[in-house]
């Protein structure tokens, strides 16, 4: 068995998959980033995404353009972190809460929405058409290497993008003065503020680029993964994302890394389910599980660090 | 006196709440329904009326649909009274349905201990279940939360995998167990098809049992109090860790409970294929009560019943009945947020102040006089 798992794993269009699979859990493990740098948890993720990739679904329908099916996602997306924000800082709704609203709103809200503006009923099958989907692009030199080309060319445009993101989220928080202000409400809200940072102002824009980041994540999910937009679409990957952001230690490379090794288990759990003898079921529940470990080894290794220094301090004191 | 101000406040608090989510729900009908009044009337009068009279049997119904949302409430209720965000109630209510369906089936004694022995196994591994996010928070600082989410989901494919591979009834055509032995089904409480069992009964003795474990005991004070601060509470010499593992012990259990007699009250053999969705319902029911157990029964009432006339009104109108979770997010996110109508409370405030000043004042004169 083991040599039939061998045999896919070293196949192009596995690796490809992971990529592709990979992707919508990266652009949500982006936007938690994000937000949590910013001290905002957002839980709503999950919600946000179902809800931005029926509006993509429908932008795109109506317009018959994918491009402006993603940016109607985006800006759905960014619409409602915002109201998020709206009633966590504005109204003090703890963060969660507000976030868990959104999940509740997205689950029936969605079948609603879709049925008042289109009546159609639990999906979309009926409206979308090849030409409104994202397109896949075959990069130029790369296309023609071996293999390579084979696992890096060809894909969704939004797939490279996700990529090219941690990039950009890793300069937007380590090189830009937003960047700074983020880090430093994340930090200590207390402590920004005292030097002039608006600290509603700051973890606003936060979770506007958090809603960006899941209206990406959406409209990938409805307009390229599943080509059309369902109720079951997103399938706990704002959750998924939320872990990847823990286990990534709250970092966009640490996150990328996280929702890579989601992606090959969600990749692995595809190409085993097939098999004799394998339980697709359990397979699907090793993310999971491997998520939990991985707090927890993280979480340990973090305790440590922070005794060794107390004990330094306290050995220092000593002298 | 300031008290009942302050009661006064909560309860036009949420009225404002509720009428502002059935404006968004006026217009939501309005834009999509021909009959709009018709459908309106379907949703907010036909659960308690139907043809002129009080249809007891709509009633029953709402009843029924509150059971395992009041055991998922309660729980939030004590996890969330410890801040402890911890959102495994779905994954307890589907995986305690389970256990209590497999010991009906396989455990059976051919007494009616069989239903007690299936809900108490069942909570107690749901407890034990809940046992492993609140130790990570609390011996090494892992976030509640997210751990919490994973095993549901982990409980869910694990549950499908044994429901799948093992204990499946291969005679029947869609995935299910076994029936259940008799003996371990949740008596009725009422004859007729509204599957209300004495699971309701136990929910009310529940609530009355938990609130005074939250108002009443030592850890129960423990309990509120680390939720207030946390600080405090360490240095006052509570220990913290203890009471936080406890508190979330005790939210596993209760929703298991409630998973446990929902399965074994309204089916005959296990067929769950997905998490019911009874563990994020229960924390609306615990924002609704604001984490107060009492309160748990009267927000699983009004969901229950917001529920029912979305789908009467689904059923014999033109609107889907998912709009109830559109009202559901908003009413949710109004009852939690602090701020809303904070300008009025704030009045109320000055107002109880200035009178109890001016009261004061006059004593203080009379005082004088003399």
């Amino acid at each position: 068995m083991l040599e039939q798992i061998s045999s896919l794993i070293f196949q192009t269009d596995f690796v490809f998959s992971i990529f592709r699979i990979t992707a919508p859990i990266l652009f949500a493990a982006l936007a938690a980033v994000v937000a949590e740098k910013a001290g905002v948890t957002n839980i709503g993720l999950e919600g946000i995404m179902l809800i931005s990739g029926l509006f993509g679904t429908l932008f795109s329908y109506w317009t018959q353009s994918w491009m402006i099916g993603v940016l109607g996602a985006i800006v759905v997306g960014t619409l409602l972190a915002l109201m998020m924000g709206f009633f966590a800082l504005k109204l003090n709704t703890d963060i969660i809460l507000a976030g868990i609203a959104i999940n509740t709103m997205s689950a029936g809200g969605t079948i609603f929405l879709l049925y008042l503006f289109t009546g159609e009923r639990g999906n979309t099958a009926s409206l979308t058409s090849s030409n409104i989907l994202i397109p896949t692009v075959k990069l130029p030199i790369i296309d023609s290497i071996p293999i390579i080309g084979e696992i890096i060319s060809g894909h969704a445009v939004l797939t490279y993008i996700a990529f090219i993101l941690v990039f950009v989220i890793w300069v937007l928080l380590y090189k830009t003065a937003i960047g700074l202000k983020i880090r430093a409400v994340g930090e200590n809200a207390h402590a920004a503020e005292s030097v002039g940072v608006s600290v509603i102002k700051i973890q606003y824009i936060a979770l506007a680029i958090s809603g960006i980041l899941c209206g990406m994540g959406g409209a990938f999910m409805s307009m390229y993964y599943s080509q059309s937009w369902n109720t079951g679409l997103i399938a706990g990957r704002g959750f998924i994302a939320l872990a990847a952001q823990a286990m990534g230690r709250g970092e966009p490379v640490g996150a990328m890394f996280s929702s890579l090794l989601f992606g090959l288990a969600q990749a692995l759990r595809t190409k085993v389910s097939g098999m004799q003898g394998v339980s697709s079921n359990l397979i699907s529940a090793m993310p999971y599980l491997v998520t939990i470990i991985g707090l927890v080894l993280y979480a340990a290794s973090t305790m440590k660090k922070v005794k060794r220094r107390k004990a330094d301090e306290a050995n220092e004191e000593k002298k | 006196m300031n008290n009942r101000r302050m009661l006064m406040f909560e309860i036009i608090r949420g009225a404002a709440a509720i009428l502002v989510a059935l404006i968004v729900a006026m217009i939501f009908i309005f834009i999509c329904s021909d009959q709009p009044f018709e459908a309106l009337r379907y949703m907010l009068v036909s659960p308690l009326v139907s043809n002129g009279s009080i249809s007891m049997n709509s009633i029953y119904t709402i009843f029924a649909a509150m059971t395992p949302i009041i055991f998922t409430g309660l729980g939030v209720c004590v996890m969330f009274s410890s801040n402890q965000f911890n959102l495994g109630g779905e994954g307890c209510v589907m995986l305690g349905g389970f256990i209590a369906a497999l010991v009906g089936i396989y455990c059976s004694t051919g007494t009616y201990l069989d239903m007690v022995i299936a809900v108490l196994i069942a909570s107690i591994v749901c407890a034990v279940v809940l046992y492993i996010p609140a130790v990570l928070k609390v011996k090494l600082g892992a976030s509640e939360m997210v751990s919490s989410l994973m095993i549901n989901y982990i409980i869910m494919y694990v549950v499908l995998h044994f429901l799948n591979n093992v204990f499946a009834d291969g005679s029947k055509g869609s995935v299910q167990t076994f029936p259940f032995a008799e003996t371990a089904r949740i008596p009725q409480l009422v004859a007729g098809g509204s599957k209300l069992t004495w699971g309701f009964i136990l929910a009310l003795i529940f609530t009355v049992l938990v609130a005074l474990f939250m108002y009443r005991t030592r850890w129960g004070y423990s309990i509120r109090m680390i939720g207030i601060n946390q600080n405090f509470a360490k240095y006052s010499g509570m220990k913290v860790g203890a009471v936080i593992i406890l508190s979330q012990i005790i939210g596993g259990f209760l929703s298991g409970m409630g998973g446990a007699l929902e399965v074994l009250g309204r089916y005959e053999v296990f067929l769950w294929r997905d998490l019911p969705g009874y563990g994020w319902t229960g924390v609306t029911v615990a924002i609704l009560a604001k984490n107060n157990p009492i309160f748990i029964p009267i927000a699983a009432f009004f969901i229950s019943y917001l529920n029912r006339g979305c789908t009467l009104m689904a059923t014999y109108s033109d609107v889907p009945a998912e709009m109830v979770d559109i009202i559901q997010a908003v009413i949710f996110l109004f009852f939690a947020a602090e701020k809303f109508l904070a300008k009025y409370r704030q009045k109320l405030v000055v107002a109880g102040a200035k009178e109890e000043l001016s009261q004061k004042n006059a004593a203080a004169a009379e005082g004088g006089q003399k």
